[in-house]
């Protein structure tokens, strides 16, 4: 369980927000919500330990998260694309596989891409992709790398309704293995057993 | 998960070779800027200690401006978050990429400096010992220029001029550089025992330094 008691973080001088609560149970997703610049991307940030909060404190499971709790247990995937331009598609996924110390079977692998990107040529280079061929190359993460909670910020922008629904379907069954997932989105997606929370 | 780090250690040399091209100009650079040094000083009798000490003012340039470059691009703010939440520490990355780093300058040099010394009029007898001797100077710059790196991109533009205080650590491997070269045999191997002392110093505190302000000033 993560639990988010009298949060509040500033930026300078600029209070950004005050006294968040709220706790997410395993097998729940929160839905973080609001317009451009409330700060849903400085909350995440906030969990994950990248940033110390003004005021309150955060728990997973009842201890504070630290950065060893954050590399365990929390898989973040940002707005920014984290690859390498000079590496091709295949060569960026064994490598930011093994930055995440995961060891993976081939065929397990080649089923994610396929699952995700369908037919797609892997040893093109990532700057030869599309921006949402790109966003997939940071989901394909979800699928390869098991860590219990997901930290999402706008996942599904730029995918087409077609991925969106493959995504949803990632959520689903992480959900049913008891996961815990935060994601900030802007589109109207329905997801299954979900909290919101509504930032102004 | 030592398996792991060999394979990241693989894909960072992988990496390395590929980013190889921005080395290979800044050894280009190195030769063009030492063609102009020995044109301009071509009716003088220097010796061989200006033309060392030039060599090693550009290697420190070379080397600011390739872990600069590196760590624009290797630590942009995405890039840093997914290394902070890998299970290997920040600071072993860091580790990596500054071997890479220094191995990939280190081997273009060691290439070209046979054509360097020349260009340099320094007497040929002198290359192995001036490469032993820029082998060991170049892992301590390395780290050191990673701290200067470290802060220099971090988002906050007031605090970048704090990495201003690490040149100073720079000092100590110019003085001693320039100490050997004044043995003219350069067969004090006690002397060279201080680059690998002054390496370890670093080793122990560069990565901690560079990650930790990675963290706090670039996330």
């Amino acid at each position: 369980m993560i639990e988010v008691n009298n949060l509040s973080f500033a930026r300078g001088n600029i209070l950004i927000y005050k006294d968040i609560n709220f706790k997410i149970f395993p097998g729940e997703l929160l839905l973080v919500r609001g317009a451009n610049g409330v700060g849903k991307t400085t909350l995440l940030s906030n969990i994950i330990n990248f940033t110390d909060p003004l005021e309150g404190n955060i728990t997973y499971h009842g201890t504070s998260i630290d950065n060893h709790i954050a590399s365990e247990c929390f898989l973040y995937i940002g707005e920014n694309n984290f690859a390498y331009d000079t590496l091709t598609l295949n060569q960026n996924i064994d490598y930011w596989l093994s930055v995440h110390n995961v060891n993976f079977d081939k065929s397990v692998k080649n089923k994610s891409v396929k699952f995700l990107f369908e037919e797609l040529n892997l040893d093109k280079k990532f700057y030869q992709l599309s921006f949402g061929q790109k966003k997939k190359l940071q989901l394909l993460l979800l699928m390869l790398v098991n860590k219990p909670v997901w930290i999402l910020d706008d996942p599904f922008s730029g995918l087409d309704m077609k991925s969106i629904l493959k995504v949803n379907h990632l959520f689903e069954k992480k959900l049913e293995n008891k996961g815990i997932i935060i994601v900030t989105s802007h589109q109207n997606i329905i997801f299954q057993n979900y909290k919101t929370l509504e930032l102004i | 998960m030592i398996k792991n780090f060999f394979k990241l250690i693989s894909n960072e040399f992988k990496l390395m070779l590929r980013e190889s091209v921005f080395s290979v100009v800044l050894i280009c650079l190195l030769i063009i800027a030492c063609s102009i040094f020995s044109l301009s000083l071509r009716n003088e009798s220097i010796g061989m200690n200006v033309p060392l000490s030039f060599l090693y003012i550009m290697i420190f340039f070379i080397s600011l401006f390739k872990v600069e470059k590196t760590y624009c691009l290797d630590f942009d703010e995405a890039k840093l978050q997914q290394y902070i939440l890998s299970p290997f520490s920040l600071e072993i990355i860091v580790f990596v990429k500054n071997m890479m780093i220094y191995l990939n300058l280190i081997i273009f040099f060691l290439i070209f400096s046979p054509l360097i010394l020349i260009i340099l009029n320094i007497d040929m007898s002198y290359l192995i010992q001036i490469n032993t001797l820029l082998s060991l100077s170049l892992l301590s710059i390395i780290f050191i220029a990673s701290m200067t790196a470290s802060i220099t991109i971090s988002k906050n533009n007031r605090l970048s001029l704090t990495s201003i205080l690490t040149l100073p650590l720079f000092v100590p491997i110019l003085i001693f550089s320039m100490a050997i070269t004044d043995l003219m045999d350069f067969n004090t191997n006690k002397m060279y025992l201080f680059f690998v002392a002054y390496f370890l110093l670093n080793l122990a505190f560069s990565p901690l330094l560079t990650s930790f302000a990675l963290k706090k000033l670039s996330v």
